[in-house]
């Protein structure tokens, strides 16, 4: 890879890092779901350094440029962490579905008990 | 009787005056499904119990909150019925018959077994299409699978209303095969259902394609998921 890519990507890398780690820090972002994001934004900086094996391992795959590869890599990276996410709300969901019913069963009792104490 | 509503401040007085006149003899419970509107006033006034869920979460989960309700307050049968005025209270009639007449578990008001009733085409295609994967997989023939006009006998809504076993959005074959499946007894009689005059209906609204996707996936999961 040339150096200006190497850099570039570095960069990019470093930069989503921080905002990530900066979001964390002000708690405007839960930690558990902050690592899906840091092991993208490691994988990143790790992918400007790993041309030993990029280079080599594009080749190999047929890749003319081997930045491409570490694209391909990371869009993958991108898809699990959607899908996380996806499992995530799909998760919370439920948990919503269980409150609202457990709210509105709660708040018919409680009217009876207020109309039976009048 | 079940009755979810959302936003149906202009029909529901008039549905829960039909179902006063119907002589049913049965407790009414509205489940408000987070209206916006006088909804739940109008439920209050009407002297109904009445469940008002929070925020606006779909047409099956008002349906298995009222399934909640009255397993917990030991009801023996639930009627769900449409809060949109396309019911008619009266018909309950033919379903309490169905039920003693068959030893069913489940009676689904279907509006094909008495007279035409109109919907688009690509939902008559869906409609058509999963009610041929119900028949070959429980050998009857459902011609109104999505109708929200039902009687459940306890065991049944016992079952429903626990967990996953109901969908959020709206029920369908999937729902029918899942009680074939639990060897419940589910059989049709036929309904009179009205057009829908005003408002937006909670069976609109979906796209047909989405629709179809979705029920196909439904099914297969039926296949799937063992028996509890």
């Amino acid at each position: 890879m040339a150096l200006s890519v190497r850099i570039f990507i570095f960069m990019l890398g470093i930069v989503l890092f921080i905002m990530i780690f900066e979001l964390v820090r002000k708690k405007k972002f839960r930690e558990e779901l902050s690592i899906v994001w840091l092991i993208i934004g490691v994988a990143l900086i790790f992918s400007s350094f790993a041309d030993r094996v990029i280079d080599p391992l594009a080749h190999k795959l047929g890749f003319g440029y081997p930045p491409a590869l570490v694209f391909v890599i990371i869009s993958f990276l991108l898809v699990l962490a959607l899908l996380y996410f996806s499992i995530v709300v799909s998760d919370l969901k439920g948990k919503n579905k269980e409150l609202s019913q457990k709210i509105a069963l709660m708040e018919y009792k409680l009217s009876k008990l207020y109309q039976e104490k009048e | 009787m079940i009755i979810p509503v959302y936003n149906e401040e202009a029909c529901l007085a008039s549905v829960l005056n039909d179902v006063k006149n119907s002589n049913l003899n049965t407790d009414v419970l509205v489940v408000n499904d987070g209206s916006t509107d006088n909804t739940s006033e109008i439920a209050k006034q009407a002297g109904v119990k009445v469940l008002d869920i929070p925020f606006n979460m779909g047409y099956g989960l008002a349906i298995q909150t009222g399934f909640r309700f009255a397993t917990e307050y030991g009801y023996d049968f639930v009627i769900t019925m449409d809060g949109d005025g396309q019911h008619d209270p009266s018909f309950a009639k033919n379903l309490i018959e169905a039920m003693h007449r068959e030893e069913a578990d489940v009676v689904i008001g279907s509006r094909f077994l008495e007279r035409t009733y109109k919907m688009g085409i690509a939902r008559r295609i869906g409609v058509w299409l999963f009610s041929k994967i119900a028949r070959f997989y429980t050998g009857m023939k459902f011609t109104d699978p999505t109708s929200g006009f039902q009687l459940l006998k306890r065991r049944v809504f016992l079952y429903l209303s626990k967990g996953d076993n109901y969908p959020l959005d709206y029920p369908d074959v999937n729902i029918i095969m899942a009680l074939y499946k639990m060897r419940f007894k589910v059989i049709e009689a036929p309904v009179r259902m009205f057009e829908k005059s005003k408002g937006k209906s909670m069976h609109s609204g979906l796209g047909p394609l989405i629709y179809i996707v979705r029920m196909f996936l439904a099914i297969i999961m039926v296949f799937l998921r063992k028996e509890e």
